[in-house]
């Protein structure tokens, strides 16, 4: 890469999911920027600044300056919301009144330049990788900041977001443990990941829990009630649950649902389908759902908790927040560094950047042969791997 | 979509599926043709497939092989739509940001057929020569041809001939529509119809507009002025009935007030809502917005059942 130490101007926006500390990489930026006298512009709420500045007071996009690095970890986003928007398939009512989805990344892609922005820092989760790769391949100047809860990034080591997140799932779960001790009762507690289950094994294994169901192994919940069956057949009056909101079901005939008598059908593809497995993934359904289940098949009252978009809340642990910091710096590092089209990774020892074509798709999901399941299994923790 | 012709039977629209031996969607025995493109967004649709007007890649992971295959892991398929998780190649993943790109030409190099195109061109012959196949059905039964969606109104020309060449052929004709769009669309449709189920989702704009996208005072206009010019067709309102949304007394009675003035207003019914799109959602790589809500109970629908039997006057067993 060739380095460039020209002047430039630099926006910086976040995408869709909201993490605790997105300041702290904003900061991060700003002061590497500031130092090499770059400018840098906030992005408001997503591409929303740039394709709808009627908007906002402000034209939709914000002066950042490093004065930011002093403020308070618990202030919201300066970027303002996370947003859905893809520019590729952006939602508008057109001029007969009906609502239809139009591509308007051409659009994007020409007020950016009006606005005289150079690159693009974007802090994104899986999707909004994909979609700056898009965007980079029509010519956009992009480096992402990974973001993440599950950290199913592949591609970094660790995305900001994850920490924070797995430390308070922590937390919550030493209090749900303390709730089923005091009830005599089976907690069930869901937690994020919909496709990797990082955040339900390592916190369930930080609390020893008694099981935790995981997106990447199927799980019969006769097996998971007869694991807790034999760990409370002593004096143990209580369990601990933790489920994946993506965890998968096998061997659980679906829920029927009661069709209308009015109408059977909405929908040609409307068919009730009962596959042997199925994947829960829906927020506070899995807690539900394992909870119904386990209480079927043992004598035990279960509860269902789930912890769900909480997480999204509070400060940044403090991990989270030098993480943050790097990777905002990390971002104007790579663009001086001529770096176009990459993602700041840390990829241990040291922070690279990688390139977006081969970031993207690389999901990070739990081995079956991890040595984390077997760290579980040592603790007496069912993780689905065998029968109990 | 409609390509200009002089013959009736070449012209063009989005179908999205043609179901035979359907028994909700009008009288008799029916044959339901599904068109593409809706101009609605309901939060609750339980046809996610059947909203975007261009034709979609859908993926059923049952169905593939996974690496035993890899086809849609090569050219003509556009780079990274659809990838392996590492350590496991079961089955692919799909990269629904950059599947967009997939046609319906790729679509059909995959052997198991775990990837499917939603929505396809057809002729009004081509369609009406499925529809023709059960016309025995249809004249035992007093059946006939119900399009539906999507949104009927997207494509007037396209529907507008299909219903007029049932018509042509014999064949007893329905819409189901939420009216949202010009009555111009309108006007092409209506003369061909015979009776035409509208949804009215909500009676409060700005409620309608959160949960739909747009408001509601067009989409009433068009009812009312439909009501009114077309006096020959049977209309029947319905609602999608949703907790938290319109499962209330209040939104039941508002559509009583606005369709009872109207005598070709001959029934009102009630769709109480499923989840079966669920699945849809995840199969095209969707997010489903209305996350958490419930299938209303019998007993309220019962009740409001009762309302509307005691407005057309008539006991519940009528009905």
């Amino acid at each position: 890469m060739s380095k460039d130490t020209g002047q430039k101007r630099v926006a910086i926006m976040v995408g869709a999911g909201y993490v605790p500390g997105i300041n702290a990489v904003v900061a991060g930026a700003s002061l590497a920027a500031s130092n090499l006298g770059w400018e840098l512009v906030g992005i408001l709420d997503g591409f929303e600044g740039v394709l709808h500045p009627e908007k906002y007071p402000s034209g939709g996009l914000i002066d950042i300056n490093p004065k930011l690095l002093n403020m308070d970890p618990n202030t919201s986003s300066v970027l303002g919301q996370s947003s859905r928007m893809d520019p590729f398939n952006v939602r508008t009512i057109n001029k007969d009144e009906m609502v239809e989805e139009v591509d308007m990344s051409d659009e994007l892609m020409k007020r950016l330049k009006e606005k005289k922005i150079d690159a693009v820092i974007s802090i994104v989760g899986g999707k909004g990788l994909s979609i700056l790769y898009q965007l980079h391949k029509k010519g956009l100047n992009a480096v992402c900041v990974p973001r993440s809860i599950e950290n199913e990034i592949a591609s970094t080591s660790v995305s900001f977001g994850f920490n924070t997140a797995l430390t308070f799932t922590i937390d919550m779960l030493d209090r749900a443990r303390l709730a089923a001790k005091a009830a005599h009762k089976i907690a069930v507690v869901e937690v994020q990941g919909g496709e990797a289950g990082w955040i339900a094994l390592q916190a369930g294994i930080a609390v020893a829990a008694d099981a935790v169901l995981i997106p990447e192994i199927p799980v019969d919940l006769q097996h998971v009630a007869t694991h807790l069956k034999k760990k409370m057949a002593g004096k143990k009056s209580w369990g601990l649950v933790v489920v994946a909101q993506g965890a998968k079901i096998i061997n659980q005939k679906k829920k029927e649902e009661k069709v209308s008598s009015l109408k059977a059908s909405l929908s040609p593809l409307a068919t009730g389908d009962s596959n042997s497995e199925y994947v829960i993934h829906k927020s506070g359904q899995a807690a539900q759902a394992v909870a119904e289940g386990l209480q079927l098949r043992i004598a035990e009252e279960t509860f269902p908790m789930v912890i769900g978009p909480w997480v999204r809340g509070g400060s940044p642990s403090a991990v989270d927040r030098q993480l943050g910091v790097t990777y905002g710096a990390g971002a104007i590092e790579a663009l001086k560094a001529g770096g176009n089209g990459v993602m700041v990774a840390f990829v241990p020892p040291d922070i690279k950047f990688v390139p977006l074509a081969e970031a993207i798709n690389k999901v990070r999901t739990i081995p079956a042969g991890s040595m984390f399941l077997q760290v579980a299994d040592s603790l007496s923790i069912y993780v689905g791997n065998k029968e109990a | 979509m409609t390509n200009q012709t002089n013959n009736i039977l070449d012209i063009k629209g989005r179908v999205l599926n043609i179901q035979r031996y359907c028994s909700h969607d009008g009288p008799g025995i029916r044959t339901n043709v599904f068109i593409k493109g809706c101009s609605l967004r309901c939060k609750w649709c339980g046809n996610p497939e059947s909203i975007r007007l261009k034709p979609e890649v859908s993926y059923d992971p049952k169905k593939c092989e996974g690496k035993k295959c890899s086809i849609c892991l090569k050219k003509p398929f556009p780079e990274g739509a659809f990838y392996f998780v590492e350590g496991d190649d079961s089955k692919v993943k799909v990269n629904w940001q950059l599947a967009a790109d997939t046609t319906e030409e790729m679509v059909s190099l995959c052997p198991t057929g775990a990837l499917e195109m939603f929505g396809k061109t057809m002729t009004v012959g081509e369609v009406m020569e499925e529809v023709e196949k059960d016309a025995s059905i249809y004249r035992s039964s007093g059946g006939g041809m119900t399009i539906s969606g999507g949104e009927v109104m997207l494509q007037p020309d396209f529907a507008a001939a299909l219903l007029q060449e049932a018509h042509n052929r014999g064949i007893n004709t329905a819409i189901e529509t939420a009216c949202n769009a010009p009555w111009a669309n309108l006007e092409k449709v209506l003369p061909h119809v015979d009776t035409m189920l509208h949804d009215i989702k909500l009676m409060n704009s700005e409620r309608h507009k959160k949960w739909t996208g747009v408001g509601n005072e067009r989409i009433l206009a068009n009812f009312k002025k439909a009501y009114e010019t077309f006096p020959d067709i049977d209309f029947i309102a319905r609602t999608p009935l949703i907790p938290g949304v319109n499962c209330d007394d209040e939104h039941i009675l508002g559509v009583l007030e606005f369709i009872k003035p109207h005598k070709n207003v001959i029934d009102y019914e009630l769709l109480p809502y499923h989840r079966f799109g669920l699945g849809k959602y995840e199969s095209l790589g969707v997010v489903y917005e209305l996350d958490d809500y419930k299938t209303p109970s019998d007993e309220v629908v019962k009740r409001f059942q009762a309302m509307i039997d005691k407005a057309f006057g008539r006991t519940t067993e009528e009905k």
